[in-house]
């Protein structure tokens, strides 16, 4: 596979219209792909859950571009301080760790401490650690590091670049995600719906904040490659807002949720390679949003569809007792 | 007497506006205490100032002697309903088990004897047919007969209850307070918020005039008189309806 040329290719042969299962299969960056968007989007899918429920969905929006800084310091580090190559997904992801946790806590500091409400502090918060990490970008472009080229590519990814170690790097560090997720279920589930109670049995909630929001902050780092910070919003906020539509339990809620995000992406990936020079983040966000749009639409419970019609039947049969009593009075 | 908790001097400012000015509230241990005033007397603050869910300018607050932190377990909160989101996706059983958590602490998760002990609060609040139920498809009494249960299961000695008979039915209404009845027959100690002060005595044995400062606490006949009422309102406040109802 050659460098970048103009313009840069996504994939290295040229989408064919008869691309089938086979095929995609057994091309190597193709798996690659596959697998490496799949395994992102089950775990933001998971860990998205949370935020929705903390009503802060746009919390990964802040993460994923405080993550910017986190990740180009890191190269930074390896770079000139340790010597060593800056592009691993292990050290950028540690980076992206850091700043991406530190936004999200500064976020809700700052509105848990003062009058400014949250949505303003994560305004403040995103656009703060974005504006350090497009500095931070420019810095590296202007000057002679080793191993910059593509770094860009951060900010809106590139899947066809993911090799098996980011792979097995992101479904490790993914799975500590999950495990925490797990082992956390409780205080998790309690902080987000009765904070009150929580804080009375003890709890203390900057522990449980802490925990919370790295392992959404996970969720969304091993996207970066692949995805991108910017995009990677839509695999935290999408899938469980289409779960919600059709469960009433938690556990249901999340897994449902996974498996929206893991299947609308692998999905996406799919679309994406078969026709050919086409960046498959965005597709999958496309992908996410077809099954947000269903759910709304088609829910058992929650459909505005069925909701409008039980709304119609309700207005005539009321119409029609009027009728009735006007004709016999 | 012995007292179930008390607090020293509390005080309690929203910015600059003092809302609670050197409050010595004590609770007999065993009493049924209601705490009633007129809208802004501070009634929900005092209660949240007592449990460190809102910062207070100047005082203590004990429980049985000791700090908050010492006695978690034995100190349960029923918060005004308004306050969680219904949507949550969480079923009555759910948040019955919740009442577990704390003496779980760090990690453990309920198992089937804390589902156990969830169902059978939910049979005590009559709720034990809805708890399937998505929490936001209960009515108002149900709500608040579902978070009873979540209090109850959590067994505590004394309970604060804010405001729990807001917007619910009679039928909910009269199932809590044979709960409440025999909470304090079993010798547990309750703190209700009321805004009512025509059925106060109804369920409770004390009473807390309350309207910034203390106005008058004891036993409720020795409360409950003309004078404290009109102080604690400020003529007109509700009260002289009350009064000239009670005669």
């Amino acid at each position: 596979m050659t460098p970048a040329t103009v313009p840069r290719p996504f994939w290295p042969t040229p989408g064919s219209a008869k691309m089938d299962p086979v095929d995609f299969f057994s091309n190597h960056i193709f798996r690659m792909v596959f697998f490496g968007t799949t395994t992102i989007g089950l775990v933001a899918g998971a860990l998205g859950a949370f935020a929705y429920l903390r009503k802060q969905s746009l919390i990964s929006d802040v993460i994923g571009h405080a993550a910017l800084p986190g990740a180009l310091l890191a190269f930074l580090a390896a770079v000139v301080v340790f010597d060593v190559s800056g592009r691993s997904m292990l050290l950028l992801v540690v980076g992206a760790i850091i700043t991406g946790t530190l936004s999200a806590l500064f976020a809700n500091a700052v509105a848990a401490r003062t009058k400014i409400a949250i949505d303003t502090a994560m305004a403040i918060s995103l656009t703060t650690f974005f504006g350090l990490g497009m500095l931070l970008l420019r810095i590296i472009t202007n000057n002679p590091f080793p191993g910059k080229g593509g770094i860009a590519d951060y900010l809106f990814g590139n899947a066809a670049s993911i090799t098996r170690a980011d792979l097995t790097t992101s479904i490790a560090i993914g799975a500590v995600a999950v495990f925490l997720m797990i082992a956390f279920w409780k205080e998790f589930t309690l902080r987000s719906f009765d904070p009150v109670l929580s804080t009375m049995f003890g709890f203390r909630a900057r522990v449980i904040d802490t925990i919370m929001f790295s392992t959404i902050v996970i969720a969304i780092v091993i996207g970066v490659k692949a995805v991108g910070f910017v995009l990677m919003v839509a695999f935290i906020v999408t899938p469980p807002a289409a779960a919600r539509q059709w469960t009433n339990t938690l556990p249901s809620m999340v897994m449902l949720s996974a498996a929206f995000g893991g299947l609308g992406s692998g999905l996406g990936a799919y679309i994406s390679i078969s026709m050919g020079n086409v960046p498959t983040g965005p597709v999958i966000c496309l992908v996410l949003f077809t099954i947000f749009l269903v759910s709304l639409l088609a829910s058992p419970k929650r459909s505005i569809i069925v909701s409008a019609m039980r709304r119609a039947r309700a207005r005539k049969a009321l119409e029609a007792e009027f009728m009735t009593e006007g004709g016999a009075s | 007497m012995t007292l179930a908790c008390e607090s020293r001097n509390l005080s309690v400012a929203y910015r600059e506006d003092p809302v609670l000015r050197h409050v010595d509230f004590r609770v007999p241990t065993g009493s049924v205490m209601g705490i009633v005033g007129p809208n802004g007397a501070g009634k929900s603050t005092l209660i949240k100032a007592m449990l460190g869910l809102v910062t207070p300018l100047a005082g203590t607050a004990e429980f049985f002697g000791q700090p908050l932190d010492a006695v978690r377990n034995r100190v349960g909160y029923m918060p005004q309903s308004a306050s969680v989101d219904w949507d949550f996706p969480t079923t009555v059983i759910d948040l019955a088990v919740m009442g577990t958590y704390g003496e779980l602490g760090w990690l453990r998760r309920p198992g089937k004897s804390e589902r156990a002990r969830a169902m059978a609060a939910l049979e005590q609040t009559g709720m034990q047919d809805f708890a399937k139920r998505q929490i936001g498809e209960l009515s108002g009494g149900q709500r608040q007969r579902a978070f009873l249960a979540r209090a109850l299961v959590q067994a505590p000695d004394l309970y604060f209850m804010d405001e729990p008979f807001q917007g619910i039915d009679a039928l909910s209404q009269q199932a809590m307070i044979d709960v409440l009845t025999g909470l304090s027959a079993s010798g547990k100690t309750i703190v209700i918020v009321h805004h009512h002060l025509g059925s106060v005595l109804d369920f409770c044995d004390h009473v807390t005039l309350l309207n910034q400062s203390i106005v008058a606490m004891g036993r409720g006949e020795d409360v409950f008189t003309k004078d404290n009422i009109r102080a604690a309102y400020d003529a007109g406040n509700g009260a002289e309806a009350f009064l000239a109802d009670a005669g």
